[in-house]
């Protein structure tokens, strides 16, 4: 039987859609798309080349934490320290180098200090047995209290030399190409290359998707749930090396809320709270998607109240796309297996 | 400075007419003499005398027969501890210390600042009401909470025999007055601070149009909204704009306080309205940010008389170090050596001396810009580096 051309249009819109929903990252491209059109028919300056920068600069540090969060979701758990590790990672660059030290020293005691958190989690996740929330919870707890007794509250200043400026973002490297620009290509690249072409990715896939069936296959999953962890504390503590550049000051609040944007950003992207899903492609467009939503509220100036609605509105959306998008997933997986097994659709 | 000891101010009881007209032309003279209205002499400094007394007109040895040696156990309850709240207590501790040396007091002072409520008032909420369970003698608090739930806690502390005194709060968002009331209708002993409409937003919108001389397009970037700070603040700088109609503020976004996101707002307002002439970031740390910003796009800083002028509001050592650099163009200092210094002095005239202080105690505020930098830093460092540790 000959095929029209308008069955074969349908044909190619039919798996456009499909695409669209099983894949949450389309899904989430599709929406900064959608919010990029409409800020460019309201507000023309959006789309102005330096307005495209800022806000992809300003999204940088939600962004580093929200891959690092991607791998803890998609392994199954959740990281609400996430935030204040960063802030503790930042304070530990800063005092270093009030210490003397220098930068690259300062650097390697950040990250040294954001692997040790990571583990903290892991540790007291998979040996104390505490659920992921509440030891995480505890772990921001901690994290704040230490960056509180140690600063007295008072922001730690005086750190800055011209190379933070640098890792900052504020003094460009080259061009209008950033440090953070660099280094969060750099995190992508990373950690999606874990996810996606390596071992120690589809452990914590398998992990994060059925953790007795992990087990059975032979994956460590201890092993692998504390490795998620210290991925998410050493994305922590690069974000705060980034962000006492950005800030110039680190006050013993700078990490307040962070946690929340990460997971919105991750969630957004397509991961899923209940494990198993989740890419790095999609935190990054989720953290953009973020960033774009304050960015078109700024050039607007609408109250604060609105963008904390516009945020929500965006999460519920995307869980909601996420939702449909499993759903639909799992009848186009249910499709290919009858189409396989011979059985008609 | 002997007649800052104890506030004639407060109108207390005790003190002739004459005494009171030869402090006043004592304080005048001296103001006068080191060019200083707004803050007072660092503790360590000239009334540190303390040892013995020196000029004062304090009978020491009376008092000291007053105090007996008693203790009295204070609370101290900031919104946030910030580097702001940390020189309010400084200020506190050095007067605290001088008043142990020269009379006899015993402090047991408690710090418990809420970790993260410059907003809501919640956590403030429940330290208060901590404070009433443990009776302590006497409380500070700056809350963010609803006034009248904060009315409502002190009186119930206030009828265990606790006393409150508010500062740097916002009591005159509600207008309270003394003019039929000794109370002013609060359960307050006493609100220490500033008007942040006259003394703070207005004065920052003055600056700018004397710097702009009337002319030019302004940026804002403000607190939360619905903060009460904010709130006053506004009105004050609105105030001040709306008095010159050459100026005009173009674009407003919330910089919640924090030096990041006054950052990210006066990045994304600079590229709407490139041609601005002024950001005014209500509090010093998102001035800080706006400053980051225009760096950040390569822009100039005023230098008396082109660039971008960035101005905020509260008096860090940080901002002051800011200001000597050319980064951040002039502040609000409102004062915290004076607030923290006050505060002490009020409890001691009110529990100790028995004295009726005024309910509404306002302490001088004033611009910083270059110009007067240094004398503002040298003051906050004597405070952080004065001798009272509690």
């Amino acid at each position: 039987m000959e095929t029209t051309s308008s069955q074969k249009n349908q044909t190619i819109v039919d798996r456009v859609v499909t695409r669209l929903l099983v894949d949450p990252t389309l899904g989430v491209l599709a929406l900064l798309v959608l919010i990029c059109l409409l800020a460019a028919f309201t507000l023309p300056v959006f789309l102005n080349g330096s307005n495209l920068y800022n806000l992809v600069n300003n999204s940088l540090v939600v962004m580093i934490l929200a891959m690092g969060m991607t791998v803890v979701l998609v392994s199954g758990g959740i990281d609400l320290s996430i935030g204040t590790t960063m802030a503790l990672c930042a304070g530990v660059t800063a005092a270093a180098m009030n210490f003397g030290l220098p930068l690259f020293a300062a650097l390697l005691a950040a990250l040294a200090m954001g692997a040790l958190v990571g583990l903290g989690n892991g540790l007291l996740i998979t040996r104390l047995g505490l659920p992921d929330f509440i030891a995480t919870l505890a772990m921001l707890g901690f994290a704040s209290g230490v960056l509180y007794i140690w600063t007295k509250g008072v922001p730690i200043i005086g750190y800055m030399v011209p190379e933070f400026y640098i890792v900052g973002g504020l003094t460009p490297l080259a061009g209008p190409l950033t440090l953070p620009m660099v280094i969060a290509l750099l995190v992508a690249l990373v950690l999606g290359g874990i996810l996606g072409f390596t071992r120690l990715g589809t452990h914590f896939f398998a992990v994060g998707s059925s953790k007795t069936g992990a087990m059975q296959s032979g994956v460590r999953v201890e092993r692998v749930r504390m490795q998620a962890y210290i991925v998410s504390g050493l994305a922590a503590a690069v974000a705060g090396i980034i962000m006492a550049g950005r800030n110039t000051n680190v006050p013993a609040d700078l990490g307040n809320g962070y946690e929340i944007q990460a997971i919105a950003a991750a969630v957004i992207g397509g991961a899923a709270l209940s494990g198993g899903r989740g890419r790095i492609l999609g935190a990054i467009l989720g953290a953009i998607t973020l960033a774009a939503a304050v960015n078109l509220i700024n050039l607007v100036g609408v109250p604060s109240s609105y963008q904390k609605i516009v945020i929500g509105g965006i999460l519920v959306a995307a869980v909601l796309a996420n939702r449909i998008s499993a759903v639909v997933s799992g009848k186009v997986r249910q499709r290919k297996a009858m189409v396989l097994e011979g059985i008609p659709a | 400075m002997s007649s800052r000891t104890l506030n004639p101010q407060t109108g207390r009881r005790g003190y002739g007419k004459a005494r009171l007209a030869f402090i006043s032309t004592a304080t005048a003279a001296a103001l006068l003499l080191t060019g200083c209205t707004t803050v007072n002499a660092p503790a360590g400094g000239s009334n540190a005398a303390a040892g013995g007394g020196g000029t004062d007109y304090l009978p020491d040895e009376a008092i000291k027969k007053i105090v007996n040696g008693r203790e009295i156990k204070v609370g101290f309850a900031p919104p946030i501890l910030s580097e702001f709240y940390t020189q309010v207590e400084k200020a506190a501790h050095n007067k605290m210390k001088e008043y142990e040396d020269r009379f006899g007091v015993k402090w047991k002072w408690e710090r418990q600042g809420a970790l993260n409520d410059a907003h809501s008032g919640t956590e403030t909420l429940g330290i208060v009401q901590g404070y009433i369970a443990r009776e302590f003698d006497a409380v500070f608090v700056c809350s963010a909470a609803n006034a009248a739930t904060m009315q409502t806690l002190y009186k119930q502390g206030s009828e265990k025999g606790i006393d409150f005194y508010q500062f740097n709060s916002t009591e005159e968002l509600a207008n309270p007055s003394q003019a039929e009331d000794p109370t002013g209708g609060l359960s307050t002993v006493a609100n220490i601070g500033y008007d942040d409409r006259w003394q703070s937003g207005y004065l920052a919108g003055k600056y700018i149009a004397e710097q702009l001389k009337g002319e030019g397009s302004i940026i804002q970037i403000m607190g939360p909204s619905g903060s009460d700070w904010t709130k006053l603040r506004q009105q004050g700088f609105k105030k001040a704009i709306a008095e010159h109609p050459g100026l005009k503020i173009v674009g407003e976004a919330d910089g919640g306080y924090v030096r990041d996101k006054g950052l990210t707002a006066a990045q994304d307002l600079l590229t709407k309205f490139p041609d601005v002439k002024a950001i005014y970031g209500e509090n010093e740390d998102m001035a800080l940010g706006a400053s980051q910003a225009i760096d950040a796009r390569g822009l100039k800083h005023w230098d008396g008389t082109s660039g971008i002028i960035t101005i905020g509001a509260d008096g860090l050592v940080s901002g002051m170090e800011a200001i000597k650099a050319g980064k951040l163009t002039a502040t609000v200092d409102v004062n915290s050596a004076e607030m923290g210094s006050r505060m002490i002095e009020s409890l001691f005239a009110h529990e100790f001396l028995n004295q009726e202080i005024s309910q509404f105690i306002r302490i001088p505020t004033g611009v910083v810009d270059k110009s007067n930098a240094e004398w503002h830093e040298g003051v906050l460092k004597n405070v952080l580096a004065g001798p009272g540790k509690y």
